[in-house]
């Protein structure tokens, strides 16, 4: 189990390598996405392992808002001619 | 300790450090903020790790989500080639303070008795008489609500201050269809969501902060596109909802100083109901506050 955790560790990782190169916002974005979904995977299977289910509570948050992020970010500095 | 526990716990302080180490050196600032989004996301997880669920709920609901969405309508009114500012004393001077910082946290730490405290143990002892069942927020409510009071009036003077200050118009462009309805779904989900984080912070981990985070997000995702205005601050209800928390707060604690056992000490009878009403006002106050925060409703402002 703490394989497969430190396995989607590595996919977040990853996607830290797509937050510097770039090269456009878009991917930056993306990268964010990846964070939310990996992180959520990952105390899903925390909450699993040490049995405690507050950890789901924070599963549910972070994706949840993770979506928010994402909105607002293209409310926020879309730029014109993507219009 | 297993090879696997070594492998896992570094690979989550590399991420801490590398996300930290590109929020602070990435010469563009929207990647810096990317970069702080993301550090709040993995510091969730690291409190998940440390066995703080209470901690990694409030830094996902906080650090990873609503700070992130201030820190983006904050990009938003840069000038377009924003570059940071930088003297050059600064980064020594900070060295030299954060490594007096260090060696004092490290000193107080060391002395620490290992296991549990015995005030720990006090209060572990005493939650049964708190009204609430879960040991954080009977802390956090009944033993120490002085500190939560003074929170409660941090959010509200952050609001006052940015009031002071004379902010750009917040304006949105259209929103695509997707994402109109994308936020017809979300909003009420946060909203739903946070509630039920309010209703089980008496037993589980959950509370005012977090649930007032939540509904914020919500009502934030229906102003980012266009389907609800600003909040006007003109209207009587929204001041009041502001204020409301704070104000039970103030009350409670007065009537329990002058009638009952002191500053904040509920009696055990009513110390349920005094706190279930005090959170319920609280969240009120602070989902308003922190979306007024973000989407502030600036027109007002500078008329």
């Amino acid at each position: 189990m703490l394989w497969l955790i430190s396995l989607l560790l590595l996919t977040v990782m990853a996607s830290m390598v797509r937050v510097v190169v770039g090269p456009t916002r878009a991917d930056r974005l993306l990268a964010i996405q990846l964070f939310g979904t990996a992180g959520t995977a990952v105390l899903l299977m925390m909450a699993y392992l040490w049995g405690q289910p507050a950890l789901i509570d924070a599963a549910l948050i972070i994706a949840l808002l993770a979506a928010v992020i994402t909105s607002a970010l293209v409310q926020f500095l879309r730029r014109e001619h993507h219009d | 300790m297993a090879v696997v526990d070594w492998v896992y716990d570094g690979l989550l302080a590399l991420l801490v450090l590398g996300l930290a180490a590109g929020a602070l050196y990435s010469l563009s600032l929207y990647r810096a903020v990317v970069f702080y989004i993301a550090l709040g996301l993995v510091l969730a997880l690291v409190w998940a790790r440390l066995g703080a669920p209470d901690l990694a709920l409030a830094e996902a609901a906080i650090g990873a989500g609503l700070t992130g969405v201030l820190l983006l309508s904050a990009l938003k009114h840069q000038p377009n080639k924003a570059r940071l500012m930088g003297w050059p004393w600064l980064p020594g001077l900070t060295g030299i303070a954060i490594l007096l910082l260090l060696i004092m946290m490290v000193k107080a730490v060391w002395g620490l008795p290992q296991g549990m405290a015995a005030v720990g143990q006090a209060a572990l002892l005493a939650v049964p008489e708190s009204g609430v069942e879960h040991p954080v927020t009977a802390v956090l409510l009944n033993f120490r609500a002085w500190d939560t009071l003074l929170e409660v009036l941090v959010v509200l003077l952050a609001l006052l201050a940015l009031r002071q200050l004379t902010l750009p118009d917040e304006t949105f462009p259209d929103a695509w269809p997707l994402l109109l309805a994308w936020s017809r779904l979300l909003a009420p989900l946060s909203l739903l969501l946070g509630i039920y984080l309010l209703w089980r912070g008496a037993d589980a981990p959950g509370g005012a902060f977090q649930s007032g985070a939540l509904i914020a997000a919500g009502l934030l995702m229906l102003r980012l596109v266009g389907l609800s205005p600003a909040l006007p601050w003109s209207r009587f209800g929204v001041r009041l909802s502001i204020l409301i928390g704070p104000t039970i707060f103030l009350l409670a604690a007065m009537a329990t100083a002058s009638l009952g056992a002191g500053w904040l000490a509920f009696p055990p009878d009513w110390s349920k109901a005094l706190i279930l009403l005090i959170e319920v006002a609280a969240t009120t106050s602070i989902a308003i506050s922190l979306a007024l925060l973000v989407g502030s409703d600036s027109r007002e402002l500078n008329q």
